[in-house]
């Protein structure tokens, strides 16, 4: 259904194990990320889904070493080609970043510096890794947009940001993030605030895009149906952990976790014509006091008092999920 | 563009002839120069020659049209004191005030921000504590007390440098600055000092709370993603940012030290422009007080017109804004 990848066997452009993010604010620590694993293969994209407050955006910035402060990785491992990037120190971190791995935020309004023109803004971003002439980063400047789809784009290097619309926008920070022919790009949400069609064009030139150049990429959504279409294999998060993953229609079709299923059956397209959406009950539970056990236990209709028991990672057959009462059998029954 | 500087030029021109007949109006209120002009024992003769001379038989209206077109010819007067062309008296003076200010506001933009951005990005550190600390001294003592402080310590107390004057001077353009000799500086530094203190504190504060509000936006994490680095970040992207409103208050700055650099002048006894305003409305020297006032309110538009292009040139969004 998507770009199907490169061969399995070779080794994963990034490697995540037990990756973990606290915040440490006065009220408490917040484990925003709590032992995440998934590894990426080159030109693969995966799919990270969860409401919002689950941590998605705060593993993409664990991922590139770009945590706020009183934010800090506490525990696990990011390998990115095979280079550990936990605990490696700004000047290696600085290096790898936006060269060798790059992110495209949510919202393009903001991304960009207002005062700066598009070309001077992405001259600074060649200039942090190689040293190039300003007539040289033009040319390189304005082919990069040309492959987003900016039409124009030589005289469009000396606007300014509030002279594009929303999207194009975000075609530029896309630009940007593909500079120096990354290989991996965390993409955190990046259709969110544009208008359904754009969303769609975009979507669909992203694909492209990692396609032709071989590209992988985290795509962060809280939107499922939007994941579904773009990406071949689909993370669920909730409260700072992974409670299931799987290939994409896998996972769509036959959900082991209650928490995905609930995803799955308040998308609009999923629901019977003149059905109301059903609505998983509750509300994302504080990070700060999280229930003991399975965090998703009191939203849960299948708990018992075996979810008082934290449920570890099941995995089998390319599929994982964190419950004691997979959803399989009654799905396939 | 163009269309917005005509404006704005044709805004200046209503001010300054506003202005004009405002200052006009209020010096002739404030007194009748007649008593400091004749001497008492002068004869009627004498005293209806001098209000002659002087114009002062005129009505107000008289007098106001006949300043303005001699102001028109380059001509603001002659001092009822000096007995010297306004234009002169005020152009001799009108350099060592100049520079004096520039120093100190120049001084206080380019030591503060640099200061106030770094206060911003690390503001826990014990270097930033330190810089927040002196920006708070800098606003809470009157600058007469800091000037006295000043003298007593480096002219009194260690005698390094001198307590008043301008020292010597070199020429360009036909014009005395003390900024162009060894000496003019050893001369200017103390009362510069003076001056520039509660502007540093001010720009300190300004550029602080710019970087602390910039550091945390999107932009500046999106440039961290990209690779840049801190330097890069502050010097390309943080500090084009946060110079909106440092131009702004550099321009007020500039503009209101201009005008009142007075308390300074005379603690150091610098032959500026102060001084000679000061001593014209003790005197009701009249021409000089109406020229000083025009000069001074053309002085603000002029800057504040500056200050406006500014703008422009830092903000593409309001060059937008006027350009549709
Ligand atoms: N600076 C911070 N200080 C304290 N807690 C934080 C901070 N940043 C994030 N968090 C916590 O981390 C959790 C995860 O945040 P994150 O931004 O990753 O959510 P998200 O899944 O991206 O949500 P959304 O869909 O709204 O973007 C949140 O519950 C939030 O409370
Ligand atoms: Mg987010």
């Amino acid at each position: 259904m998507t770009a199907a990848g490169k061969p399995i066997s070779e080794a994963p452009i990034l490697e995540v194990r037990d990756l973990a993010t606290h915040f440490f604010t006065r009220a408490g620590v917040v484990k925003a990320v709590d032992g995440v694993s998934f590894s990426l293969n080159r030109g693969e994209i995966i799919g990270l889904v969860g409401e919002s407050g689950s941590g998605k955006s705060v593993t993409g910035f664990s991922l590139i070493g770009l945590v706020d402060p009183p934010g800090r990785i506490v525990g696990g491992s990011v390998k990115l080609e095979g280079q550990e990037l936990v605990g490696l120190n700004d000047a290696g971190l600085r290096k790898v970043r936006g060269a060798r791995i790059a992110m495209v935020f949510q919202d393009p309004m903001v991304t960009l510096n207002p005062v700066l023109t598009i070309g001077q803004q992405m001259h600074l971003a060649l200039a942090a890794h190689e040293s190039i002439s300003k007539r040289a980063a033009r040319a390189r400047s304005a082919e990069a947009l040309t492959r987003v789809g900016i039409p124009d784009a030589p005289a469009r290097l000396d606007a300014y940001p509030h002279q594009f619309s929303g999207g194009m926008r975000q075609r530029v920070a896309i630009a940007i993030a593909l500079l120096h022919g990354t290989k991996a790009i965390i993409a955190d949400e990046p259709t969110t605030a544009l208008d359904v069609s754009i969303q769609a064009q975009i979507l669909s030139e992203m694909r492209e895009l990692a396609r032709e150049m071989g590209t992988a990429l985290v795509w962060i959504s809280h939107d499922l149906s939007t994941v579904s279409t773009l990406a071949s294999r689909i993370l669920v998060m909730y409260a700072g952990r992974i409670v299931e993953e799987g290939p994409t229609a896998q996972v769509l079709r036959s959900p082991r976790h209650p928490y995905t299923a609930g995803l799955l059956r308040s998308l609009p397209a999923m629901a019977k014509p003149g059905t109301d959406l059903e609505q998983i009950p509750g509300t994302t539970p504080s990070l700060l006091d999280l229930p003991e056990g399975c965090p998703f236990r009191p939203r849960c209709d299948r708990a018992s008092e075996l979810c008082a028991k934290d449920p570890p990672m099941t995995r089998a057959d390319d599929r994982g999920y964190r419950c004691h009462h997979t959803l399989e059998e009654m799905v396939s029954a | 563009m163009s269309s917005f500087l005509l404006q704005r030029i044709l805004q200046g021109i209503v001010i300054m002839a506003v202005m004009s007949v405002i200052v006009f109006a209020g010096v002739y209120a404030i007194g009748n120069p007649l008593e400091v002009l004749i001497p008492p024992e002068a004869t009627q003769d004498v005293r209806a020659r001098t209000i002659a001379r002087f114009g002062l038989d005129k009505s107000l209206v008289e007098q106001y049209f006949l300043f303005i077109s001699n102001l028109f010819q380059g001509d603001l007067g002659q001092s009822y004191i000096y007995n010297e062309p306004v234009l002169q008296l005020i152009g001799n003076r009108l350099p060592a005030t100049l520079e004096l200010v520039l120093t100190a506001v120049l001084g206080a933009t380019f030591i503060g921000v640099p200061l106030g951005i770094y206060a911003g990005y690390k503001p826990d550190s014990v270097t930033a504590r330190t810089i927040m600390a002196v920006s708070i001294l800098g606003f809470s003592v009157p600058t007469f007390w800091v000037g006295l402080i000043l003298i007593l310590t480096f002219a009194v107390s260690l005698g390094w440098l001198p307590s008043g004057g301008r020292g010597d001077t070199a020429e360009l353009f036909g014009i005395d600055w003390s900024i162009f000799t060894l000496d003019g500086w050893s001369h200017l530094i103390l009362p510069a000092t003076n001056l520039a203190l509660f502007k540093l504190a001010i720009m300190i504060r300004l550029a602080r709370a710019g970087t602390r509000e910039v550091m945390l936006s999107d932009a500046v994490k999106f440039a961290r993603a990209a690779g840049l680095s801190e330097t890069t970040i502050l010097s390309r992207h943080v500090l084009k940012l946060i110079s909106i409103p440092i131009v702004t208050v550099f321009g007020l700055e500039l503009a209101s030290t201009l005008a009142f650099a007075v308390v300074t002048e005379t603690i150091f006894s610098w032959p500026g422009v102060g001084k000679l305003i000061i001593d014209s409305i003790k005197n009701l020297d009249r021409p000089v007080m109406v020229a000083y006032l025009i000069l001074t309110a053309g002085l603000f538009v002029t800057i504040n017109l500056c200050v406006d292009i500014g703008y422009a040139v830092l903000d593409p969004r309001l060059r937008r804004g006027r350009a549709e």
